[in-house]
């Protein structure tokens, strides 16, 4: 029985006008549910030749999960992935996880957590991927299959990393337009792995700082600098499969892509009181219009060989735009889908505890992030200003064909 | 010190309710079968009729609002206990809820309070219950389980009290954990008897200054004051209450469904006060407290397992697997000399959060119990 969310709202709706109480209204299964969802707008498909989440363009609202895998067994990997598919092939139609009967069980708790009961679609995708650390557990067998690019990243300069908010072996990335959509997501499938996974870190990201698809404006990270200007949009198909999709290696990961993530941790106090022009002289881009320093338009390309009268170039040698263009990395590109977030005030410190929890998607994480942030991690101006205190790397398969399940074609 | 729901269903128990079965939305469809319907009227007045009756059994109540302000619930109540209740039916609303009720006399309210307005309902009869004899056994087993530690509980707490008399404060923190093992094992049943459970376990500030008494103000006495003066008073006290307990026990009704309540109850009490360090906060024996309730979770588990073993025997086996677990995860802490584990103190978050891990996966499934045992009395 298909339920959406905004049915059964509407059902316990009914309830409370018609028979006077609102306790919640009966699950009544109709054909109609099904058209509701998409009605209710956003649903974005799980299933596809891709995992959605990548070229999805980019929500709002984010939450992340890794999870340590705490059993050996192959089967019982696979059980998971199976059960962590339906629940995702749920969520995102808008439906509760489990059944109607799961959910009206009086004597029982209910299947589904109930928060983001009533609540549409959201755009909610839930993208999952395996960590290095999977393909060296000898009881799992996956050695062989592991790809060449699947090796831990290796220690990039200036790295302060947490072990504790680092790595995983199996990640759940959720992105929505609606908060209470994606912790929901997020929170049912850590219920569901119970005894299977334990959550290792988690992270909320409360605003996108990167658009994916041309139409989607540009947003500004928490330095109040437009992100993600130069970031390879959706639509651009040959970027897309020049610098996203693997089309080689190991058949599991073919239309798959690699995720990294990095919790970059900013400095903002120090940053408020630096001056306007350090500011945009760090980055390389004017402040509010997000032009390239020199020029006029946001989408201007950036003048890295003008200089200007002083005789010093327009756009500074470690201005963080520089450093991360396309120009000056032999034409490497990512497609960056980060999130600001904050979590409370720094207790040592007594700051804001806030700054981007930075995710790219790569075919080749060697040749593409660590090759990029070797050279930032050394001269970007931007890292008086940030530290990166969490890393971890996803190999996130292709797509999910109806009837099968997240990571099949690896653990089948 | 517990929170209310499953209390109330041990206290249903206790006071003779059969089955609480709480009927979702007003649907009068969902009421068991062969239901006795009766309906009252929330007036100005209070609830009409004032008087009702009804044979034991399954009764329906339905609920409409005759055009008052004054009053929006009915609930219904043996002695002070709430074994039902419909909310926030306003005027222009009905809504309906459903009990087993047994042969006594219950108080119909419309308003928390009680007096004004207040009806009676006075049910006849013998109840017919048929009980399988798997859930016969199910409740003697924990019956026997039950008694067996009350007793304890009454025979350590006997030398303890008279170590904090006598002012032998070491003897005292030496007997101390002890004494504590039988209550945390059967806690929830406890929790039933009223006020019984806070005048023997409550924790400072779960009750007034005045109030504080039982384990826990001695233990404060033991390890943060270091003192025993004023102690006399309370030691006997908390004597006189594990007797009381011991005493009760012997009369309580159990049902197969609230016994396998109770070992998630227990699991809820580690989750919430043991693992946090919350529960001794003076002695830090909290690892003691959370062997005990895992302990005794499992016994009523066990009770009730041949009821769900045909149910879903891949249920049943997870839980046990999931029991070891919690062991294996517990052993290392262990140790040979006083209290029998490390001091909670000495843990890590690392430590504790492997702990608090192996409870939730139990737990998670251990949940899933309570309906399948109703599903089998049903069957």
């Amino acid at each position: 029985m298909a339920l959406t969310r905004r049915r059964l709202l509407a059902s316990a709706g009914i309830g409370a006008a018609g028979v006077g109480l609102g306790a919640g209204g009966y699950l009544v299964g109709h054909d109609a549910a099904e058209a509701d969802a998409a009605e209710a707008g956003g649903a974005v498909p799980f299933y596809g030749e891709h995992q959605a989440g990548i070229a999805t363009p980019v929500q709002d609202r984010l939450h992340f999960a890794a999870f340590d895998l705490e059993t050996e067994s192959k089967a019982e990997l696979r059980e998971l992935m199976r059960e962590w598919t339906t629940a995702a092939a749920e969520m995102t139609a808008g439906r509760m996880v489990g059944t109607a009967a799961g959910n009206r069980e009086q004597l029982a708790p209910p299947d589904d957590t109930g928060e983001a009961f009533g609540l549409p679609p959201s755009n909610l995708t839930i993208t999952f991927g395996f960590g290095p650390g999977l393909f060296d557990r000898p009881g799992l067998g996956l050695a062989d299959r592991r790809p060449a690019e699947l090796q831990p990243l290796p220690t990039l300069p200036g790295d302060q990393l947490n072990g504790l908010e680092s790595d995983g072996d199996i990640c759940v990335q959720a992105c929505a337009d609606d908060p209470q959509v994606v912790f929901h997501a997020v929170r049912n499938l850590a219920r569901i792995g119970r005894g299977t996974v334990t959550m290792r870190w988690s992270q909320l990201g409360f605003g996108r700082t990167s658009s994916t698809i041309r139409s989607q404006e540009t947003p500004r990270n928490l330095f109040g600098m437009k992100d993600g200007t130069a970031n390879i949009k959706a639509e651009d198909g040959e970027a897309m499969d020049e610098f996203v999709w693997v089309d080689s290696g190991p058949a599991w990961m073919r239309g798959g892509s690699y995720l990294v993530s990095r919790r970059i941790r900013m400095n903002l106090e120090v940053w408020d009181r630096s001056p306007l022009q350090d500011q945009e002289e760090t980055i390389g881009r004017s402040k509010y219009s997000g032009a390239p320093l020199g020029s006029e338009d946001e989408f201007d390309p950036l003048p890295l060989e003008e200089t200007g009268m002083d005789g010093k170039p327009v756009i500074p040698a470690d201005a963080h735009a520089r450093l991360a263009s396309p120009q000056e990395n032999g034409g490497v590109q990512i497609l960056r889908r980060g999130y600001s977030f904050t979590d409370g005030v720094d207790e040592s410190l007594g700051e804001l505890e806030a700054g981007l929890f930075f995710i790219a998607f790569q075919r080749d994480p060697g040749k593409q992030f660590v090759a990029l942030q070797r050279r930032l991690g050394v001269h970007d101006a931007l890292n008086e200003y940030i530290k990166h205190v969490g890393s971890a790397l996803f190999a996130v398969p292709g797509g999910v064909k109806p009837g099968g399940y997240a990571g099949e074609a690896l653990l089948g | 010190m517990n929170r209310v729901p499953f209390r109330a269903l041990l206290a249903a128990a206790a006071l003779g309710l059969v089955a609480l079965l709480v009927a979702a939305c007003g649907s009068s469809d969902k009421a068991p079968a062969g239901s006795k319907e009766l309906t009252f009227k929330l007036t100005d007045a209070g609830c009409e009729p004032v008087k009702a009756t009804a044979p034991a059994g399954p009764i329906n109540f339905k609920v409409e609002n005759g055009g008052t302000t004054k009053y929006s619930e009915l609930e219904i109540l043996d002695g002070e206990t709430i074994l039902g209740e419909r909310e926030n039916i306003t005027e222009g609303l009905s809504g309906s809820f459903s009990l087993t009720l047994e042969e006594g006399e219950y108080a119909v309210r419309c308003k928390e309070e009680g007096g004004e307005g207040e009806g009676t309902l006075v049910v006849t009869g013998k109840l017919e219950t048929k009980k399988s004899p798997e859930i016969e056994k199910a409740i003697a087993d924990y019956r026997s389980y039950l008694e067996e530690n009350t007793d304890e509980l009454t025979a350590k707490t006997k030398p303890f009290v008279a170590a904090v008399v006598a002012g032998n404060i070491a003897k005292a923190k030496q007997l101390y954990p002890e004494a504590r093992i039988p209550y945390e094992r059967i806690e929830p049943v406890a929790e039933s008897f009223g006020d019984l459970d806070p005048r023997i376990d409550a924790r400072e500030n779960d009750v007034k200054p005045s109030e504080f008494g039982g384990f826990h103000r001695i233990e404060k006495a033991l390890w943060e004051e270091e003192s025993l003066q004023g102690m006399k008073p309370v030691a006997e006290e908390l004597t006189a209450n594990v007797e009381e307990l011991e005493e009760k026990v012997k009369g309580v009704k159990l049902q197969a469904v609230q016994i396998a309540n109770g070992a998630n109850e227990l699991l809820t009490e580690v989750s919430t006060s043991k693992i946090t360090g919350e529960e001794e906060r003076y002695s830090h024996i909290d690892l003691v407290d959370f062997k005990a309730n895992v302990e005794g979770s499992q016994v009523a588990f066990e009770a009730v397992a041949p009821l769900i073993a045909k149910q879903d025997p891949k249920l049943a086996k997870e839980i046990e697997a999931d029991l070891e677990a919690v062991y294996a995860a517990l052993e290392p802490y262990e140790t040979s000399k006083w209290p029998g584990f490390v001091l909670y103190e000495e843990l890590s978050k690392a430590d504790t959060r492997k702990l608090a891990q192996s409870i939730d996966t139990l737990a998670e499934k251990l949940a899933l119990v309570p309906a399948q045992i109703a599903k089998g009395e049903q069957a």
